[in-house]
């Protein structure tokens, strides 16, 4: 399939009605992706109390760019927090920008979202038979926290707070598409080039699980991340890579080769579009 | 005799999938789907399970990207893939 320039992709899961639906967003292309979109989501569905799953345009295509932005609600405060692991790849490739879940499941329910469809499973004991071998990432709550891949998790455990109040027990989510890219050799090289520029991360080489998209397996990255540089986190890309991708320059290039139209004006001008956002909110 | 592609410590497999990455690059796509390398996660570990047609695959390449050069050519003798 052909990355789609023109709009971002949004499945909203509305847990009260077990449905789901898809719904193109051209207004948000302004954004770029992760938590610019992800607020402007929040934004508009705050009465359904939404919790937002997003990526940036680069997730799954460039290294480093490995985290999910989740926006929601906080006793009162919108708040931002990342997570690394396969999420971002798994979503990346399911063509979908975002998953916002609305409302609360009148019972237990584990959802299974496969490319841009969704499943709900109401008994807990199939939630790892649930999405494709492979393909997928399995978000489970367990404890205080909700735990990805049996190894990731969030810096703060209100994701966990909410998947309890919306009764959800889990959530896999499956990326089964693949892209076809113009200029292949072009991005290739691109890839590598920022491959190769692994000593400017802030973490050393670890010998933990890695996030898909970056060879450090590092021990850092295992509790996501808050705040941080709000370019990266349009993004997702990893903090500990935000020397690369808060260069307006390199973020340039890296949505050039894949075709986006995007000018350096509209990079700059992401912070202010955020920041609006935020104080509406 | 056939080349049959093979990790070298597949423990040593960290889960970050640029092999996969760097394989589906060379078949002209990105994504995960139809890859000749996948990734299977089970918490810290991790199992690569590679199709045996990936002999054609520059594994240069696929060694500059894995953070454990791990991936080798063996000869078949058994001429198991050999057609």
């Amino acid at each position: 399939m052909k990355v789609n320039f023109q709009a971002k992709k949004v499945l909203f899961i509305d847990l009260a009605h077990s449905s789901y639906e898809v719904k193109s967003f051209p207004d948000l292309v302004p954004f770029l992706g992760g938590v610019g979109v992800g607020l402007k989501l929040y934004e508009l569905y705050a009465a359904q109390d939404p919790v937002i799953f997003s990526i940036g345009p680069l997730n799954g295509f460039f290294p480093f760019v490995s985290k999910t932005s989740i926006v929601l609600d906080n006793d009162g405060v919108v708040e931002d927090i990342y997570i690394g692991g396969s999420l971002s790849f798994r979503l990346a490739f399911s063509g979908v920008d975002a998953i916002v879940l609305l409302g609360k499941s009148a019972e237990p329910v584990t959802l299974d979202v496969i490319d841009d469809t969704a499943s709900f499973d109401y008994d807990p004991a199939n939630i790892f038979s649930l999405g494709l071998p492979g393909k997928k990432s399995t978000l489970v709550t367990q404890g205080s926290f909700v735990v990805l891949d049996n190894f990731f998790t969030t810096p703060l455990n209100i994701l966990n707070a909410k998947f309890v109040q919306k009764n959800i027990t889990g959530m896999v989510v499956t990326g089964s598409h693949s892209y076809s890219i113009d200029d292949m050799t072009r991005y290739a090289q691109a890839y590598r080039e920022i491959l190769g520029r692994n000593g400017e991360l802030s973490v050393g080489m670890g010998s933990s699980p890695s996030c898909s998209g970056c060879p450090m397996g590092c021990d850092k990255s295992r509790v996501g991340e808050a705040g941080g540089n709000i370019l990266s986190h349009c993004l997702v890309a990893c903090d500990y890579a935000q020397s690369i991708y808060s260069d307006v320059n390199i973020v340039f290039s890296c949505l050039n080769v894949l075709g986006y139209d995007y000018r350096h004006e509209d990079l700059e001008q992401i912070p202010s579009l955020v920041e609006e956002v935020l104080k509406r909110l | 005799m056939a080349k049959v592609l093979k990790v070298r410590f597949p423990e040593e497999c960290n889960g970050c999938e640029l092999c996969v990455m760097e394989v589906q690059r060379q078949l002209g796509k990105v994504g995960l789907e139809g890859s000749p390398i996948r990734i299977f996660r089970n918490g810290n570990e991790f199992s690569v399970v590679i199709d045996p047609l990936a002999a054609t695959l520059d594994i240069t390449q696929l060694n500059k990207v894995c953070p454990k050069a791990n991936f080798y050519f063996e000869e078949d003798s058994e001429g198991e893939f050999s057609s």
